[in-house]
C-alpha cells in the first residue's frame, strides 16, 4: 500500500523498465532526416553534418526537463552540447510512457537515456574501429568525436552512416560517476534563448493557417448544462462564425479571441441552465461535513502498535485541529488547445503532462484510431498538475468537430481557467499525542477528512490504496513513536479534483510539521533537537512498499538548521522555524525560515533549504525546482478556493492571490553530495515551505497558525 | 470592423479590428507576435506588457483605439539582434523555468532601466510587483536586472 505507486499507476507514469525496452526498440520514423543519419534509437538522430536531435520524453513546463534529459545521453554518447537540437517527443507507438507528473521525469527516463547515448556511443566506436582497421577497445569517444590511436579522429557525422550499420550491442558500458563532463555540471535553461526573445512557442502561440479561436460558454456552477441560448446575441458580434454545442456548454467560434470572448459574453446572456444537483454544494457545508467525519469511520492508512491504548494510557495528551481549503493551479499560461480536423485525419497541438491518454481520448472523442491523430506537445506555460487533465484536451477535439474541422484554438479565460480547474481539495485534520510521565512521545493519531482526489480521478471508484494516497504525508511520518494510527475519512464533493504540486502531502506535511511543534514546545524541548532525538538510531524504514533512509533525512535537516544558524539570537518579533519531509521516502528535504511579525506585517525573510535527491544531474536546473517550490508553498499561505451554491467564489488574480516579487524571502540551497540514484525535486520542496514559515510564525509571536489560509490571523 | 494603422516595432502595420479589440489580440491574432502573452485579461499579472511610446503598459485592457499614433514595442522589437541588456543576463541568470511569463517581465524591466539605469531592490520591487510568475523566478528576476544594470558581474549595458 504506497499512495506514490498507485498514483502513477493510475495516471500512467510508472513502469520504466517496460518503457526501457520499448525506447531502445523503437524504430526512427523515416522521412525526416537524411539517409545517412545515424539513428540508433526513437530518442537520438545524428546528421551527417555532426549535429544531433534529441527527442524528449517528457513535456517541458519549467522542471527542466528539455535540459536534464538530454545531459543524460550527451554524458554518455559524449555530444557536443552546442550542437544539439532537442524536440519533444510525440505520443504513440515510440513513446508511451509521456505522463510528466509525480517528479518523476529523471528517474523515470536516466536508464534509458543513458544507455542510448552509450550504445550509439559503441557504434560509433565500432564504425570508426572498422575504418581504421584497429579495435573498438583503442578508441574513445570526445567532444563529438571518435579518438583512435596515434591521435586519429573522425566525427560523429562523418561516422553516422557507417555506424547505422553496425551491429547493435547488448549491454554498452555505462561511464563511471568520476567521468562525468556534464552531468552534475550546471547546465543553463536550454530554452533561455527562444524564450526571452518570444520565439518560445507554447500551446496558446500555436498559429495554423487559417485557424480560427473558440471560447467555450461553460456552467458556472460544477456540472451544469444549458438548457435554452439564443446565438443570434452571440452572432451579432463581429468576428463570430459559429456557436456550437459541446459536452462541456457552447462554443464560440470566431476569428480572433477576442471575438470569441465577446461572443460568449454575449451567449451567457441569453443562456438559461440547469443547474444540476452541486448547486447545493458549498464551502460552510463541506467542513461541517469534514468536522463530523473527523469522529466518524474512516480508512486506516497506518496503524504501528496500538494508539488507541496508548493515548489512554498517556500521562498528557495533545490535540489540535488543523485546516488546508481548496486550492487552484493558477498557470499563468490558461488551459487552451488546438485542433484540427480532416477528412483522413486530425492533429492536436496541446500542452500537455499526460500525452498519450491526451492522445487516445481526443482520438476517441473525433471517432478516429489513435495513429489517425498527431498530436504536438509545445512549451507548456505551467503544470503543477493541472495538465495532467484531459478535459480541456478532449473539448478541443470536440469543439473542432463540431465546428466541422479547424484548425481551432480553445482559449480559457482568467475566471474559466480557475473556475473550472481540477482543484486540490480541502482537508480537516485532527491529530492526537500521547506523552508519557517521563514526557516521551508515545502515541500519535492523524486523521485526515475530505473529498477524495483519487477516486475523482479514476472516475468515481473508490481504490484500494485511496488511503493512502489521501494521507500521503502523513501515513509515512518518519518519526518513532511506538503508536501511530493514520486513517482517511472521506467526504463527499461534486467538485473535479486533481493532482497538485506536493499533492496531499502539502496539507498532510503543514498538518503533521505543525503539530510536531507543538508537542516540541509544550514539552519544552527545542523542536530541533526533538526531531533529531525522534530520527536518532533509524536506518531504512519500509512504509507500505516505500522504503525511506531516516539517515538522509536527518542529515538535511542537521545541515539546514547549520546553515540558518538555529538557536542563533534574533531581534524581537523574529523567529526561526523548521519542517522536513522524505517525499515518497525517495527526496529529503529540510527547510529553515526566518520571519518577522511587526505590526500584524508577516514578512518572510529567507528559507535556508538542505535537499538530498541522489545525483544532482543539473544542479542549476535543480536550485531552480527549490525555489520555484518553495515559493509555490508559500503562496498557499494565502490564496484558497471556496464553493457558494456549487461555483467558486474566485474568479481571477485579484481574489486568487499568487506570490508576487515583493513577497518572496531570499533562499539558500545546500545540495547533498550523494552516489545514489537520482530521484525528483519538482515537489519535494513545497510542503516542507508551509509549516516551516508557521513554526517560525510561533517562535516570533507564541501564535499558532492552524487554519489556511492566513487572512488576518496575525492582525 | 475598423482599420487601424499601428507603428509595431518600427514598422507600419494596417489591421481590420473592432475598436475595443485589446492590443493584446491584435498583436497575437491579427500580426502574429505571439511573444506577448495572454494571462489574465484583467492588467493583473502583466504578462502581456508592452512598450506604448516607451511606457510599459498592459495590452490586454488597451483598446487598439487608443493606440493611435504611439509607438509599440514588444518583445520581438525590444532588440533588433534579441541581446539586449536584460535578454543577455536572463540566459546569464538562468532565470527562466516555464518561461511564459517571462516576455512580459523583460518588458517590464526593460521599462525601468530606461528610467532608472541603476535601481535599487526597493525600485524593482516597485516596477516589477505586478508581474506574476507563478514558477516563483522572482530572485533571479530581479538579479538578472541589477546584472543587466552593471551593478552585478556578467552584462556590458
Amino acid at each position: 500500500m504506497t499512495s506514490r505507486r498507485e498514483f502513477l499507476k493510475v495516471t500512467g507514469a510508472a513502469g520504466t523498465g517496460l518503457m526501457l525496452g520499448l525506447y531502445l526498440e523503437a524504430k526512427p520514423r523515416p522521412g525526416e532526416m537524411p539517409p545517412a543519419a545515424f539513428q540508433p534509437n526513437a530518442f537520438l538522430a545524428i546528421r551527417p553534418d555532426g549535429t544531433a536531435r534529441i527527442t524528449v520524453p517528457k513535456a517541458e513546463m519549467g522542471q527542466g526537463v528539455r535540459t536534464a534529459l538530454p545531459l543524460a545521453l550527451a554524458e554518455e554518447l559524449d555530444l557536443d552540447w552546442a550542437k544539439i537540437e532537442v524536440v519533444n517527443a510525440q505520443p504513440g507507438p515510440d513513446f508511451k510512457a509521456m505522463q510528466t507528473g509525480g517528479s518523476t521525469s529523471v528517474s523515470t527516463t536516466w536508464d534509458a537515456l543513458r544507455r542510448a547515448g552509450a550504445t550509439a556511443r559503441e557504434m560509433l566506436k565500432a564504425a570508426a574501429a572498422a575504418q581504421w582497421k584497429v579495435s573498438p577497445a583503442q578508441c574513445r569517444t570526445e567532444q563529438g568525436f571518435v579518438l583512435g590511436p596515434d591521435g586519429r579522429k573522425l566525427g560523429y557525422g562523418a561516422l553516422a552512416e557507417a555506424a547505422a550499420k553496425q551491429p547493435v550491442p547488448k549491454e554498452a558500458p555505462l561511464k563511471k560517476p568520476a567521468d562525468y563532463r556534464l552531468v552534475g555540471k550546471r547546465t543553463p535553461r536550454f530554452d533561455g534563448p527562444a524564450i526571452v526573445t518570444g520565439k518560445a512557442i507554447f500551446g496558446l502561440d500555436v498559429r495554423r493557417p487559417g485557424q480560427r479561436f473558440a471560447a467555450v460558454l461553460r456552467c458556472a456552477v460544477v456540472g451544469g448544462q444549458p438548457k435554452a441560448w439564443d446565438e443570434a446575441k452571440a452572432k451579432a458580434v463581429k468576428g463570430v462564425k459559429a456557436v456550437v454545442k459541446v459536452p462541456t456548454g457552447l462554443a464560440v467560434i470566431a476569428d480572433s479571441t477576442w471575438a470569441a470572448f465577446k461572443g460568449r459574453d454575449a451567449l451567457a446572456a441569453t443562456t438559461a441552465w440547469e443547474e444540476g444537483a452541486a448547486r447545493a454544494f458549498n464551502s460552510a457545508g463541506l467542513e461541517a461535513k469534514m468536522r463530523t467525519a473527523l469522529t466518524g469511520p474512516a480508512d486506516d492508512a497506518r496503524r504501528e502498535g496500538d494508539a488507541g491504548k496508548a493515548l489512554k494510557a498517556a500521562a498528557k495528551v495533545l490535540e489540535a485541529e488543523y485546516s488546508f481549503p481548496y486550492q487552484a493551479h493558477a498557470t499563468v499560461e490558461p488551459m487552451n488547445a488546438t485542433a484540427a480536423v480532416s477528412a483522413t485525419g486530425a492533429e492536436m497541438w496541446v500542452g500537455s503532462q499526460s500525452a498519450n491518454r491526451a492522445h487516445e481520448r481526443a482520438a476517441a472523442a473525433l471517432g478516429l484510431k489513435p495513429e489517425q491523430l498527431k498530436v504536438t506537445v509545445p512549451l507548456i506555460g505551467g503544470g503543477f498538475g493541472r495538465r495532467l487533465g484531459t478535459d480541456f484536451s478532449t473539448e478541443a477535439a470536440q469543439v473542432a468537430k463540431a465546428a466541422g474541422g479547424g484548425p481551432v484554438q480553445v482559449v480559457w479565460d482568467r475566471e474559466d481557467d480557475l473556475r473550472h480547474d481540477l482543484h486540490h481539495p480541502a482537508t480537516l485534520h485532527h491529530l492526537r499525542a500521547g506523552l508519557d510521565a517521563a514526557g516521551t512521545l508515545t502515541a500519535w493519531a492523524h486523521r485526515i477528512a475530505g473529498p477524495a482526489v483519487l477516486r475523482s480521478w479514476i472516475g468515481g471508484q473508490k481504490a484500494p490504496s485511496q488511503a493512502a494516497t489521501e494521507t500521503n504525508g502523513a501515513y509515512d511520518i518518519p518519526y518513532a513513536i511506538p503508536a501511530i494510527a493514520v486513517d482517511f475519512a472521506e467526504v463527499d464533493a461534486p467538485t473535479p479534483l486533481g493532482w497538485w504540486r506536493g499533492i496531499q502531502v502539502v496539507p498532510n506535511v503543514f498538518a503533521r510539521e505543525c503539530f510536531l511543534d507543538e508537542v516540541a514546545h509544550t514539552l519544552g524541548r527545542d523542536p530541533l533537537q526533538f526531531r533529531l532525538d525522534l530520527l536518532s538510531d533509524r536506518g531504512k524504514v519500509k512504509f507500505g512498499r516505500d522504503e525511506a533512509d531516516i539517515r538522509r533525512l536527518k542529515k538535511v535537516l542537521e545541515v539546514a538548521a547549520a546553515k540558518a544558524g538555529w538557536g542563533r539570537k534574533l531581534p524581537a518579533g523574529h523567529g526561526l522555524g523548521l519542517a522536513c519531509h522524505a517525499y515518497d521516502g525517495r527526496t529529503y528535504a529540510a527547510e529553515v525560515a526566518e520571519v518577522s511579525v511587526l505590526k500584524g506585517q508577516l514578512k518572510i525573510h529567507k528559507v535556508t533549504c538542505a535537499v538530498d535527491c541522489g545525483l544532482a544531474v543539473n544542479p542549476a536546473g535543480l536550485e531552480a525546482q527549490v525555489e520555484g517550490g518553495i515559493a509555490f508553498g508559500l503562496s498557499a499561505l494565502f490564496s484558497q478556493i471556496t464553493w457558494e451554491k456549487g461555483s467558486t467564489v474566485q474568479t481571477g488574480y485579484h481574489d486568487f492571490p499568487v506570490l508576487r516579487m515583493a513577497d518572496m524571502p531570499l533562499i539558500e540551497t545546500h545540495v547533498i553530495p550523494s552516489p545514489e540514484a537520482p530521484s525528483g525535486m519538482g515537489e519535494p520542496p513545497v510542503p516542507v515551505a508551509i509549516p516551516a514559515v508557521l513554526n517560525a510564525v510561533f517562535a516570533a509571536t507564541g501564535k499558532r497558525i492552524r487554519k489556511l489560509p492566513l487572512d488576518q490571523q496575525l492582525a | 470592423m475598423a482599420a487601424f494603422t499601428l507603428s509595431v516595432n518600427g514598422q507600419s502595420h494596417t489591421v481590420e479590428a473592432p475598436p475595443d479589440m485589446p492590443l493584446l489580440w491584435v498583436l497575437r491574432d491579427r500580426l502574429q507576435l505571439t511573444g506577448t502573452k495572454f494571462g489574465c485579461g484583467q492588467g493583473l499579472c502583466g504578462a502581456c506588457t508592452v512598450h506604448l511610446a516607451g511606457a510599459p503598459t498592459r495590452s490586454c485592457v488597451t483598446p487598439v483605439s487608443a493606440v493611435g499614433t504611439q509607438r509599440i514595442t514588444t518583445i520581438e522589437g525590444l532588440d533588433p539582434h534579441g541581446a539586449h541588456p536584460l535578454q543577455r543576463a536572463w540566459i546569464e541568470t538562468d532565470v527562466a523555468q516555464c518561461g511564459y511569463c517571462q516576455t512580459g517581465q523583460i518588458m517590464t524591466a526593460a521599462a525601468l532601466l530606461a528610467k532608472h539605469p541603476k535601481p535599487t531592490d526597493r525600485d524593482i520591487d516597485a516596477a516589477m510587483g505586478e508581474n506574476v510568475c507563478r514558477c516563483g523566478t522572482y530572485l533571479r528576476i530581479r538579479e538578472a536586472i541589477h546584472r543587466a544594470a552593471g551593478q552585478r558581474k556578467g552584462v556590458t549595458p
